[in-house]
Protein backbone atom coordinates (compact mmCIF):
# COMPACT_ATOMS: atom_id res chain seq x y z
CA UNK A 1 0.00 0.00 0.00
CA UNK A 2 2.78 2.41 0.93
CA UNK A 3 4.55 1.45 -2.30
CA UNK A 4 1.52 2.40 -4.32
CA UNK A 5 1.11 5.63 -2.34
CA UNK A 6 4.78 6.44 -2.92
CA UNK A 7 4.25 6.23 -6.67
CA UNK A 8 1.10 8.32 -6.38
CA UNK A 9 2.98 10.97 -4.40
CA UNK A 10 5.67 11.15 -7.09
CA UNK A 11 2.97 11.30 -9.78
CA UNK A 12 1.30 14.16 -7.92
CA UNK A 13 4.57 16.07 -7.67
CA UNK A 14 5.31 15.57 -11.36
CA UNK A 15 1.75 16.40 -12.38
CA UNK A 16 2.22 19.83 -10.87
CA UNK A 17 5.51 20.18 -12.79
CA UNK A 18 3.94 18.95 -16.01
CA UNK A 19 0.92 21.25 -15.77
CA UNK A 20 3.12 24.25 -15.17
CA UNK A 21 5.48 23.41 -18.04
CA UNK A 22 2.49 22.81 -20.33
CA UNK A 23 1.64 26.45 -19.76
CA UNK A 24 4.91 27.33 -21.52
CA UNK A 25 5.30 24.56 -24.11
CA UNK A 26 1.71 23.72 -24.90
CA UNK A 27 -0.05 27.04 -24.45
CA UNK A 28 2.45 29.79 -25.12
CA UNK A 29 4.46 27.70 -27.60
CA UNK A 30 7.78 28.20 -25.78
CA UNK A 31 9.92 25.03 -25.76
CA UNK A 32 11.67 25.73 -22.46
CA UNK A 33 14.23 23.15 -21.28
CA UNK A 34 14.94 24.55 -17.82
CA UNK A 35 12.02 23.45 -15.70
CA UNK A 36 14.19 21.32 -13.42
CA UNK A 37 16.02 24.53 -12.51
CA UNK A 38 12.83 26.07 -11.05
CA UNK A 39 11.97 22.72 -9.48
CA UNK A 40 15.41 22.75 -7.82
CA UNK A 41 15.22 26.41 -6.83
CA UNK A 42 11.91 25.71 -5.08
CA UNK A 43 13.35 22.69 -3.31
CA UNK A 44 16.47 24.51 -2.13
CA UNK A 45 14.81 27.76 -1.04
CA UNK A 46 12.16 26.09 1.13
CA UNK A 47 14.68 23.60 2.53
CA UNK A 48 17.20 26.30 3.45
CA UNK A 49 14.52 28.52 4.98
CA UNK A 50 13.18 25.69 7.13
CA UNK A 51 16.58 24.39 8.21
CA UNK A 52 18.40 27.69 8.75
CA UNK A 53 15.58 29.89 9.99
CA UNK A 54 13.23 27.25 11.39
CA UNK A 55 10.42 28.64 9.29
CA UNK A 56 7.02 26.95 9.00
CA UNK A 57 6.66 24.83 5.83
CA UNK A 58 3.82 26.82 4.35
CA UNK A 59 5.59 30.14 4.80
CA UNK A 60 8.78 28.64 3.33
CA UNK A 61 6.73 27.27 0.44
CA UNK A 62 5.27 30.69 -0.25
CA UNK A 63 8.70 32.31 -0.19
CA UNK A 64 10.15 29.62 -2.45
CA UNK A 65 7.40 30.31 -4.97
CA UNK A 66 8.19 34.01 -4.87
CA UNK A 67 11.92 33.25 -5.12
CA UNK A 68 11.49 31.06 -8.17
CA UNK A 69 9.29 33.67 -9.81
CA UNK A 70 11.89 36.34 -9.20
CA UNK A 71 14.68 34.17 -10.58
CA UNK A 72 12.54 33.29 -13.60
CA UNK A 73 12.90 36.92 -14.67
CA UNK A 74 16.64 36.33 -15.02
CA UNK A 75 15.98 33.76 -17.73
CA UNK A 76 12.77 35.08 -19.27
CA UNK A 77 13.92 38.66 -19.79
CA UNK A 78 16.88 37.70 -22.00
CA UNK A 79 15.59 34.48 -23.55
CA UNK A 80 12.18 35.75 -24.60
CA UNK A 81 13.80 38.21 -26.96
CA UNK A 82 15.10 35.20 -28.89
CA UNK A 83 13.35 32.71 -31.12
CA UNK A 84 13.57 29.04 -32.04
CA UNK A 85 16.90 27.31 -31.48
CA UNK A 86 18.38 30.30 -29.69
CA UNK A 87 15.57 30.41 -27.18
CA UNK A 88 15.99 26.70 -26.45
CA UNK A 89 19.76 27.02 -26.11
CA UNK A 90 19.30 29.99 -23.79
CA UNK A 91 17.02 28.00 -21.48
CA UNK A 92 19.48 25.08 -21.54
CA UNK A 93 22.19 27.55 -20.60
CA UNK A 94 20.13 28.82 -17.67
CA UNK A 95 19.51 25.23 -16.55
CA UNK A 96 23.26 24.53 -16.56
CA UNK A 97 24.04 27.80 -14.75
CA UNK A 98 21.56 26.96 -11.96
CA UNK A 99 22.99 23.45 -11.66
CA UNK A 100 26.54 24.81 -11.49
CA UNK A 101 25.53 27.21 -8.72
CA UNK A 102 23.72 24.53 -6.70
CA UNK A 103 26.69 22.23 -7.15
CA UNK A 104 29.47 24.69 -6.38
CA UNK A 105 28.12 27.21 -3.87
CA UNK A 106 29.07 24.80 -1.12
CA UNK A 107 28.77 27.21 1.81
CA UNK A 108 25.08 27.68 1.02
CA UNK A 109 23.84 24.50 -0.66
CA UNK A 110 26.47 22.03 0.63
CA UNK A 111 27.07 21.26 -3.06
CA UNK A 112 27.47 17.60 -4.05
CA UNK A 113 27.10 16.46 -0.41
CA UNK A 114 23.47 17.50 -0.48
CA UNK A 115 21.26 18.52 2.44
CA UNK A 116 19.86 15.78 4.65
CA UNK A 117 17.42 15.75 7.54
CA UNK A 118 14.94 18.10 5.88
CA UNK A 119 12.05 18.54 8.34
CA UNK A 120 8.57 17.29 7.43
CA UNK A 121 5.83 19.88 7.01
CA UNK A 122 3.23 20.46 9.70
CA UNK A 123 0.11 22.57 9.91
CA UNK A 124 -1.45 23.55 13.28
CA UNK A 125 0.37 20.67 14.97
CA UNK A 126 -0.68 18.13 12.33
CA UNK A 127 2.53 16.49 11.04
CA UNK A 128 2.60 15.21 7.45
CA UNK A 129 5.10 12.61 8.59
CA UNK A 130 3.67 9.32 7.30
CA UNK A 131 3.31 8.34 3.67
CA UNK A 132 -0.52 8.41 3.62
CA UNK A 133 -0.49 11.85 5.24
CA UNK A 134 2.07 13.12 2.78
CA UNK A 135 0.00 11.73 -0.04
CA UNK A 136 -2.87 13.82 1.28
CA UNK A 137 -0.66 16.91 1.29
CA UNK A 138 0.54 16.39 -2.31
CA UNK A 139 -3.01 15.64 -3.40
CA UNK A 140 -4.30 18.88 -1.90
CA UNK A 141 -1.43 20.92 -3.32
CA UNK A 142 -1.90 19.20 -6.67
CA UNK A 143 -5.58 20.04 -6.75
CA UNK A 144 -4.92 23.64 -5.74
CA UNK A 145 -2.30 24.03 -8.50
CA UNK A 146 -4.61 22.37 -11.00
CA UNK A 147 -7.45 24.73 -10.12
CA UNK A 148 -5.16 27.76 -10.41
CA UNK A 149 -3.82 26.64 -13.80
CA UNK A 150 -7.29 25.78 -15.09
CA UNK A 151 -8.58 29.13 -13.92
CA UNK A 152 -5.74 30.87 -15.77
CA UNK A 153 -6.27 28.88 -18.93
CA UNK A 154 -9.98 29.49 -19.27
CA UNK A 155 -9.54 33.19 -18.53
CA UNK A 156 -8.95 35.79 -21.25
CA UNK A 157 -5.27 35.57 -20.34
CA UNK A 158 -5.26 31.86 -21.27
CA UNK A 159 -6.80 32.64 -24.63
CA UNK A 160 -4.16 35.30 -25.13
CA UNK A 161 -1.45 32.68 -24.55
CA UNK A 162 -2.99 30.45 -27.21
CA UNK A 163 -3.26 33.39 -29.57
CA UNK A 164 0.45 34.10 -29.18
CA UNK A 165 1.20 30.44 -29.86
CA UNK A 166 -0.88 30.43 -33.03
CA UNK A 167 0.19 33.77 -34.47
CA UNK A 168 2.45 36.22 -32.67
CA UNK A 169 2.21 38.98 -35.22
CA UNK A 170 -1.57 38.90 -35.40
CA UNK A 171 -1.77 39.05 -31.61
CA UNK A 172 0.64 41.95 -31.54
CA UNK A 173 -1.40 43.78 -34.13
CA UNK A 174 -4.39 43.57 -31.80
CA UNK A 175 -2.43 45.78 -29.44
CA UNK A 176 -1.42 43.05 -27.01
CA UNK A 177 1.95 43.34 -25.29
CA UNK A 178 3.13 39.80 -26.11
CA UNK A 179 6.49 40.23 -24.38
CA UNK A 180 4.75 41.02 -21.09
CA UNK A 181 2.34 38.12 -21.51
CA UNK A 182 5.19 35.68 -22.15
CA UNK A 183 7.06 36.96 -19.09
CA UNK A 184 3.92 36.47 -17.01
CA UNK A 185 3.46 32.91 -18.24
CA UNK A 186 7.09 32.22 -17.35
CA UNK A 187 6.55 33.70 -13.88
CA UNK A 188 3.49 31.54 -13.24
CA UNK A 189 5.13 28.37 -14.57
CA UNK A 190 8.25 28.93 -12.45
CA UNK A 191 6.22 29.64 -9.32
CA UNK A 192 4.15 26.48 -9.69
CA UNK A 193 7.26 24.39 -10.44
CA UNK A 194 8.67 25.63 -7.12
CA UNK A 195 5.67 24.06 -5.34
CA UNK A 196 6.72 20.69 -6.76
CA UNK A 197 10.27 21.35 -5.64
CA UNK A 198 9.29 21.98 -2.01
CA UNK A 199 6.94 19.01 -1.98
CA UNK A 200 9.71 16.79 -3.32
CA UNK A 201 12.37 18.04 -0.88
CA UNK A 202 10.25 17.61 2.22
CA UNK A 203 9.08 14.20 1.05
CA UNK A 204 12.47 12.57 0.37
CA UNK A 205 14.07 14.65 3.21
CA UNK A 206 17.38 14.70 1.32
CA UNK A 207 18.26 16.77 -1.74
CA UNK A 208 21.37 17.19 -3.83
CA UNK A 209 21.90 18.92 -7.18
CA UNK A 210 21.73 15.66 -9.17
CA UNK A 211 17.93 15.71 -8.87
CA UNK A 212 17.78 18.97 -10.82
CA UNK A 213 19.89 18.33 -13.91
CA UNK A 214 19.45 19.02 -17.61
CA UNK A 215 18.35 15.38 -17.99
CA UNK A 216 15.57 16.06 -15.50
CA UNK A 217 14.46 19.11 -17.51
CA UNK A 218 14.39 16.98 -20.64
CA UNK A 219 12.37 14.36 -18.77
CA UNK A 220 9.75 16.91 -17.73
CA UNK A 221 9.56 18.18 -21.30
CA UNK A 222 9.18 14.56 -22.48
CA UNK A 223 6.11 14.20 -20.26
CA UNK A 224 4.43 17.09 -22.10
CA UNK A 225 5.64 16.14 -25.57
CA UNK A 226 4.56 12.50 -25.26
CA UNK A 227 1.44 13.13 -23.21
CA UNK A 228 0.17 15.92 -25.38
CA UNK A 229 0.50 19.66 -25.60
CA UNK A 230 -2.00 22.44 -25.21
CA UNK A 231 -4.77 20.95 -23.11
CA UNK A 232 -5.32 19.69 -19.57
CA UNK A 233 -5.42 15.97 -20.44
CA UNK A 234 -1.96 15.82 -22.01
CA UNK A 235 0.24 16.32 -18.92
CA UNK A 236 -1.94 13.88 -17.00
CA UNK A 237 -1.59 11.14 -19.63
CA UNK A 238 2.13 11.82 -20.00
CA UNK A 239 2.94 11.75 -16.29
CA UNK A 240 1.03 8.55 -15.63
CA UNK A 241 2.52 6.81 -18.68
CA UNK A 242 6.10 7.83 -17.94
CA UNK A 243 5.77 6.70 -14.33
CA UNK A 244 4.22 3.36 -15.24
CA UNK A 245 7.08 2.43 -17.61
CA UNK A 246 9.78 2.12 -14.88
CA UNK A 247 7.37 0.18 -12.66
CA UNK A 248 6.76 -2.24 -15.55
CA UNK A 249 10.51 -2.70 -15.92
CA UNK A 250 10.70 -3.47 -12.22
CA UNK A 251 7.80 -5.88 -12.60
CA UNK A 252 9.65 -7.66 -15.42
CA UNK A 253 12.53 -8.25 -13.02
CA UNK A 254 15.15 -6.17 -14.85
CA UNK A 255 18.04 -5.26 -12.49
CA UNK A 256 18.12 -1.64 -11.31
CA UNK A 257 21.47 -0.81 -12.92
CA UNK A 258 20.16 -1.82 -16.36
CA UNK A 259 16.66 -0.47 -15.77
CA UNK A 260 17.91 3.11 -15.29
CA UNK A 261 19.49 3.21 -18.75
CA UNK A 262 16.74 1.16 -20.34
CA UNK A 263 14.11 3.56 -19.03
CA UNK A 264 15.93 6.53 -20.58
CA UNK A 265 16.23 4.65 -23.86
CA UNK A 266 12.50 3.95 -23.91
CA UNK A 267 11.74 7.63 -23.20
CA UNK A 268 14.09 8.63 -26.02
CA UNK A 269 12.46 6.22 -28.46
CA UNK A 270 9.05 7.57 -27.45
CA UNK A 271 10.28 11.09 -28.21
CA UNK A 272 11.56 10.12 -31.66
CA UNK A 273 8.50 8.04 -32.53
CA UNK A 274 6.04 10.70 -31.41
CA UNK A 275 7.88 13.44 -33.27
CA UNK A 276 7.52 11.40 -36.45
CA UNK A 277 4.10 9.84 -36.13
CA UNK A 278 2.18 12.14 -33.82
CA UNK A 279 3.92 15.43 -33.00
CA UNK A 280 1.01 16.64 -30.87
CA UNK A 281 1.48 13.77 -28.39
CA UNK A 282 -1.12 11.25 -27.23
CA UNK A 283 -3.86 13.58 -26.07
CA UNK A 284 -2.59 16.93 -27.29
CA UNK A 285 -4.16 19.39 -29.62
CA UNK A 286 -1.15 21.55 -30.50
CA UNK A 287 1.72 20.69 -32.85
CA UNK A 288 5.01 22.54 -33.01
CA UNK A 289 5.12 25.11 -35.76
CA UNK B 1 51.79 31.11 -15.51
CA UNK B 2 49.55 33.30 -17.67
CA UNK B 3 51.39 32.25 -20.84
CA UNK B 4 51.04 28.58 -19.93
CA UNK B 5 47.31 29.06 -19.31
CA UNK B 6 46.91 30.84 -22.62
CA UNK B 7 48.69 27.94 -24.32
CA UNK B 8 46.40 25.46 -22.56
CA UNK B 9 43.50 27.63 -23.70
CA UNK B 10 44.62 27.38 -27.31
CA UNK B 11 44.97 23.60 -26.95
CA UNK B 12 41.50 23.22 -25.46
CA UNK B 13 40.17 25.73 -27.94
CA UNK B 14 41.59 23.70 -30.83
CA UNK B 15 39.44 20.73 -29.85
CA UNK B 16 36.37 22.94 -29.32
CA UNK B 17 37.05 24.50 -32.70
CA UNK B 18 37.20 21.09 -34.41
CA UNK B 19 33.87 19.96 -32.98
CA UNK B 20 32.37 23.42 -33.53
CA UNK B 21 33.50 23.48 -37.18
CA UNK B 22 31.59 20.23 -37.63
CA UNK B 23 28.48 21.49 -35.89
CA UNK B 24 28.63 24.84 -37.66
CA UNK B 25 28.90 23.13 -41.04
CA UNK B 26 25.79 21.06 -40.34
CA UNK B 27 23.84 23.85 -38.67
CA UNK B 28 24.46 26.44 -41.35
CA UNK B 29 23.81 24.14 -44.32
CA UNK B 30 20.80 22.22 -43.01
CA UNK B 31 19.43 24.56 -40.34
CA UNK B 32 19.11 21.64 -37.93
CA UNK B 33 20.21 22.24 -34.36
CA UNK B 34 21.93 18.85 -34.47
CA UNK B 35 22.00 17.81 -30.81
CA UNK B 36 23.04 14.30 -31.82
CA UNK B 37 26.39 15.80 -32.85
CA UNK B 38 27.31 15.33 -29.20
CA UNK B 39 26.67 11.61 -29.27
CA UNK B 40 28.60 11.17 -32.51
CA UNK B 41 31.51 12.72 -30.64
CA UNK B 42 31.05 10.24 -27.76
CA UNK B 43 30.67 7.32 -30.16
CA UNK B 44 33.88 8.23 -31.98
CA UNK B 45 35.72 8.00 -28.67
CA UNK B 46 34.08 4.71 -27.66
CA UNK B 47 34.77 3.19 -31.09
CA UNK B 48 38.43 3.94 -30.53
CA UNK B 49 38.25 2.27 -27.12
CA UNK B 50 36.45 -0.76 -28.53
CA UNK B 51 38.85 -1.22 -31.44
CA UNK B 52 42.11 -0.38 -29.72
CA UNK B 53 41.59 -1.78 -26.20
CA UNK B 54 38.95 -4.51 -26.58
CA UNK B 55 39.78 -5.81 -30.06
CA UNK B 56 43.50 -4.91 -29.86
CA UNK B 57 43.72 -3.48 -33.38
CA UNK B 58 46.76 -1.27 -34.10
CA UNK B 59 46.36 2.36 -33.05
CA UNK B 60 46.50 3.78 -36.57
CA UNK B 61 43.79 1.52 -38.01
CA UNK B 62 41.71 2.02 -34.85
CA UNK B 63 41.91 5.77 -35.33
CA UNK B 64 40.94 5.61 -38.99
CA UNK B 65 38.08 3.18 -38.36
CA UNK B 66 36.75 5.34 -35.50
CA UNK B 67 36.71 8.39 -37.74
CA UNK B 68 34.98 6.47 -40.52
CA UNK B 69 32.50 5.18 -37.94
CA UNK B 70 31.74 8.69 -36.67
CA UNK B 71 31.23 10.00 -40.22
CA UNK B 72 28.91 7.15 -41.23
CA UNK B 73 26.92 7.54 -38.03
CA UNK B 74 26.35 11.20 -38.77
CA UNK B 75 25.12 10.31 -42.25
CA UNK B 76 22.86 7.62 -40.78
CA UNK B 77 21.21 10.14 -38.45
CA UNK B 78 20.52 12.36 -41.47
CA UNK B 79 19.11 9.49 -43.56
CA UNK B 80 17.11 7.72 -40.84
CA UNK B 81 15.88 10.64 -38.72
CA UNK B 82 16.06 14.03 -40.43
CA UNK B 83 15.33 13.00 -43.99
CA UNK B 84 11.95 11.40 -43.17
CA UNK B 85 11.04 14.47 -41.08
CA UNK B 86 11.95 16.72 -44.00
CA UNK B 87 9.56 14.79 -46.23
CA UNK B 88 6.82 15.49 -43.70
CA UNK B 89 7.85 19.17 -43.59
CA UNK B 90 8.24 19.03 -39.83
CA UNK B 91 8.65 22.13 -37.65
CA UNK B 92 12.17 23.13 -36.48
CA UNK B 93 11.35 22.16 -32.88
CA UNK B 94 10.51 18.64 -34.08
CA UNK B 95 14.04 18.23 -35.45
CA UNK B 96 15.60 19.38 -32.17
CA UNK B 97 13.47 17.05 -30.09
CA UNK B 98 14.17 14.08 -32.36
CA UNK B 99 17.86 14.93 -32.30
CA UNK B 100 17.74 15.10 -28.51
CA UNK B 101 16.01 11.71 -28.55
CA UNK B 102 18.83 10.23 -30.63
CA UNK B 103 21.35 11.71 -28.20
CA UNK B 104 19.66 10.29 -25.09
CA UNK B 105 19.06 6.89 -26.68
CA UNK B 106 22.65 6.37 -27.78
CA UNK B 107 24.18 7.80 -24.61
CA UNK B 108 22.26 5.31 -22.50
CA UNK B 109 23.09 2.50 -24.91
CA UNK B 110 26.79 3.32 -24.53
CA UNK B 111 26.44 3.50 -20.73
CA UNK B 112 24.65 0.15 -20.77
CA UNK B 113 27.37 -1.55 -22.83
CA UNK B 114 30.53 0.09 -21.47
CA UNK B 115 29.46 1.22 -18.00
CA UNK B 116 29.26 4.73 -16.57
CA UNK B 117 32.80 5.07 -15.28
CA UNK B 118 35.61 7.03 -16.91
CA UNK B 119 37.98 4.89 -18.97
CA UNK B 120 41.54 5.74 -19.94
CA UNK B 121 43.04 4.66 -23.24
CA UNK B 122 46.68 5.61 -22.67
CA UNK B 123 47.49 5.35 -18.96
CA UNK B 124 50.59 6.90 -17.52
CA UNK B 125 52.42 10.15 -18.19
CA UNK B 126 53.04 11.08 -21.79
CA UNK B 127 56.12 12.73 -23.23
CA UNK B 128 56.30 16.53 -22.81
CA UNK B 129 57.77 19.26 -24.99
CA UNK B 130 59.15 22.61 -23.84
CA UNK B 131 58.58 25.72 -25.92
CA UNK B 132 60.32 28.46 -23.99
CA UNK B 133 58.38 28.66 -20.74
CA UNK B 134 55.44 26.65 -22.08
CA UNK B 135 55.17 22.93 -21.41
CA UNK B 136 52.86 20.82 -23.58
CA UNK B 137 52.31 17.07 -23.66
CA UNK B 138 52.68 15.12 -26.87
CA UNK B 139 48.95 14.68 -27.33
CA UNK B 140 48.35 18.40 -26.72
CA UNK B 141 50.73 19.17 -29.55
CA UNK B 142 48.83 16.68 -31.73
CA UNK B 143 45.59 18.49 -30.86
CA UNK B 144 46.86 21.82 -32.09
CA UNK B 145 48.54 20.34 -35.18
CA UNK B 146 45.46 18.29 -36.15
CA UNK B 147 43.32 21.38 -35.76
CA UNK B 148 45.65 23.53 -37.88
CA UNK B 149 45.82 20.94 -40.68
CA UNK B 150 42.08 20.22 -40.73
CA UNK B 151 41.21 23.89 -40.60
CA UNK B 152 43.39 24.55 -43.65
CA UNK B 153 41.86 21.62 -45.55
CA UNK B 154 38.41 22.80 -44.51
CA UNK B 155 39.03 26.31 -45.85
CA UNK B 156 40.39 25.02 -49.15
CA UNK B 157 37.46 22.60 -49.44
CA UNK B 158 34.95 25.37 -48.82
CA UNK B 159 36.51 28.01 -51.02
CA UNK B 160 37.99 26.08 -53.92
CA UNK B 161 35.97 22.92 -54.57
CA UNK B 162 32.61 22.57 -56.23
CA UNK B 163 31.15 20.89 -53.15
CA UNK B 164 32.38 23.72 -50.97
CA UNK B 165 30.69 26.28 -53.16
CA UNK B 166 27.50 24.23 -53.20
CA UNK B 167 27.65 24.00 -49.39
CA UNK B 168 27.98 27.74 -49.06
CA UNK B 169 25.18 28.20 -51.54
CA UNK B 170 22.91 25.90 -49.56
CA UNK B 171 23.70 27.77 -46.37
CA UNK B 172 22.99 31.07 -48.04
CA UNK B 173 19.64 30.18 -49.57
CA UNK B 174 18.40 26.59 -49.59
CA UNK B 175 15.58 27.15 -52.03
CA UNK B 176 17.72 29.04 -54.52
CA UNK B 177 20.40 26.35 -54.29
CA UNK B 178 17.85 23.76 -55.29
CA UNK B 179 16.54 25.95 -58.10
CA UNK B 180 19.96 26.35 -59.71
CA UNK B 181 20.32 22.59 -59.82
CA UNK B 182 22.50 21.82 -56.80
CA UNK B 183 21.81 18.30 -55.57
CA UNK B 184 20.85 19.42 -52.04
CA UNK B 185 20.33 15.85 -50.84
CA UNK B 186 23.89 14.94 -51.68
CA UNK B 187 25.26 18.17 -50.24
CA UNK B 188 23.42 17.57 -46.98
CA UNK B 189 24.94 14.09 -46.73
CA UNK B 190 28.38 15.55 -47.36
CA UNK B 191 27.79 18.16 -44.67
CA UNK B 192 26.76 15.51 -42.15
CA UNK B 193 29.66 13.22 -43.12
CA UNK B 194 32.31 15.93 -42.96
CA UNK B 195 30.85 17.54 -39.84
CA UNK B 196 30.72 14.22 -38.01
CA UNK B 197 34.25 13.41 -39.14
CA UNK B 198 35.44 16.63 -37.49
CA UNK B 199 33.61 15.68 -34.28
CA UNK B 200 35.30 12.28 -34.49
CA UNK B 201 38.75 13.85 -34.75
CA UNK B 202 38.05 15.97 -31.67
CA UNK B 203 36.77 12.89 -29.86
CA UNK B 204 39.74 10.62 -30.50
CA UNK B 205 42.16 13.38 -29.51
CA UNK B 206 40.35 14.08 -26.23
CA UNK B 207 39.98 10.38 -25.47
CA UNK B 208 43.73 9.87 -25.89
CA UNK B 209 44.36 12.94 -23.73
CA UNK B 210 41.98 12.66 -20.77
CA UNK B 211 39.90 9.47 -21.30
CA UNK B 212 36.26 8.77 -22.04
CA UNK B 213 32.91 8.60 -20.26
CA UNK B 214 29.35 8.34 -21.61
CA UNK B 215 28.54 11.97 -20.66
CA UNK B 216 31.48 13.49 -22.52
CA UNK B 217 29.38 14.45 -25.55
CA UNK B 218 26.79 16.75 -24.02
CA UNK B 219 29.17 19.31 -22.56
CA UNK B 220 31.30 19.23 -25.70
CA UNK B 221 28.25 19.68 -27.91
CA UNK B 222 27.00 22.63 -25.89
CA UNK B 223 30.46 24.22 -25.99
CA UNK B 224 30.56 23.71 -29.75
CA UNK B 225 27.11 25.23 -30.14
CA UNK B 226 28.13 28.22 -28.03
CA UNK B 227 31.35 28.54 -30.05
CA UNK B 228 29.39 28.58 -33.31
CA UNK B 229 26.98 31.25 -32.09
CA UNK B 230 29.69 33.37 -30.48
CA UNK B 231 31.78 33.11 -33.65
CA UNK B 232 28.94 33.73 -36.07
CA UNK B 233 26.63 31.08 -37.46
CA UNK B 234 26.74 31.42 -41.24
CA UNK B 235 30.40 32.28 -41.45
CA UNK B 236 31.97 28.77 -41.19
CA UNK B 237 35.24 30.19 -39.86
CA UNK B 238 33.43 31.89 -36.98
CA UNK B 239 33.18 28.53 -35.21
CA UNK B 240 36.98 28.34 -35.09
CA UNK B 241 37.31 31.78 -33.58
CA UNK B 242 34.53 30.99 -31.12
CA UNK B 243 36.17 27.72 -30.11
CA UNK B 244 39.57 29.29 -29.50
CA UNK B 245 37.94 32.19 -27.65
CA UNK B 246 36.08 29.80 -25.31
CA UNK B 247 39.21 27.72 -24.73
CA UNK B 248 41.18 30.79 -23.67
CA UNK B 249 38.33 32.20 -21.54
CA UNK B 250 37.89 28.90 -19.73
CA UNK B 251 41.56 28.84 -18.82
CA UNK B 252 41.39 32.42 -17.61
CA UNK B 253 38.49 31.33 -15.39
CA UNK B 254 40.73 28.59 -13.96
CA UNK B 255 43.34 31.24 -13.28
CA UNK B 256 41.07 33.87 -11.72
CA UNK B 257 38.52 31.61 -9.99
CA UNK B 258 38.25 27.86 -10.37
CA UNK B 259 37.48 25.27 -13.03
CA UNK B 260 34.15 24.68 -11.27
CA UNK B 261 32.75 27.94 -12.61
CA UNK B 262 33.63 27.32 -16.27
CA UNK B 263 30.12 26.27 -17.29
CA UNK B 264 28.62 29.33 -15.67
CA UNK B 265 31.00 31.70 -17.45
CA UNK B 266 30.53 29.92 -20.81
CA UNK B 267 26.76 30.28 -20.74
CA UNK B 268 26.93 33.78 -19.37
CA UNK B 269 29.01 34.66 -22.42
CA UNK B 270 26.45 32.94 -24.65
CA UNK B 271 23.57 34.92 -23.20
CA UNK B 272 25.52 38.17 -23.47
CA UNK B 273 26.32 37.45 -27.13
CA UNK B 274 22.74 36.45 -27.93
CA UNK B 275 21.53 39.70 -26.46
CA UNK B 276 24.09 42.20 -27.61
CA UNK B 277 25.86 40.68 -30.61
CA UNK B 278 23.61 37.87 -31.91
CA UNK B 279 25.41 37.80 -35.27
CA UNK B 280 28.61 36.70 -33.50
CA UNK B 281 32.17 37.95 -33.74
CA UNK B 282 32.50 37.32 -37.48
CA UNK B 283 28.91 37.72 -38.61
CA UNK B 284 27.39 40.64 -40.45
CA UNK B 285 25.21 42.90 -38.40
CA UNK B 286 21.58 41.81 -38.35
CA UNK B 287 18.60 42.82 -36.33
CA UNK B 288 17.68 40.55 -33.44
CA UNK B 289 14.29 39.83 -35.00
CA UNK B 290 15.91 38.26 -38.06
CA UNK B 291 18.11 35.86 -36.11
Amino acid sequence: MNYLLHILIMINIYLVLAFSLNLLIGYTGLLSICHAAFYGIGAYISTLLMINLGMNFFLALLLSILGAMLISLLVSLPSLRLKGDYFILCTIGFQLIVFTILYNWISLTRGPYGISGIPTPSLFGFEFSTIPRYFLLTLIMGIISFIIIRRILISPFGRLLKAIREDELATQSLGKDIFKVKILSFLIAAGIAAISGSLFAHYVTYIDPTSFTLEESIFIATIIIVGGMGNLKGPFVGTVLLFIIPELLRFLGIPDAVAANLRQMIYALLLIAFMYFRPQGIAGEYKFK
Amino acid sequence: MLIQLLANGIVMGSVYALVAMGFGLIYSTTGIFHFAHGIIYTLGAYLLYLLFINLKISILSSLLLSLAGAASLGIMVELLIYSPLRRKEAAPAVYIISSLGVYIFLQNLIALIFGNETKVIFPGVSKTYHFGSIILTQIQVFEVVAFAILFSIFCIFLMKTRFGKALRGLSNNALLAEVVGIDVRKIRIIAFGAGSLLAGVGAVLVSLDVGIDPNMGISMFLLAAVAVIVGGVKTFTGAVLGGLFLGVIQNLVIWKASARWQTLVTFFILIMFLLFKPEGIMGKKRRLEEV
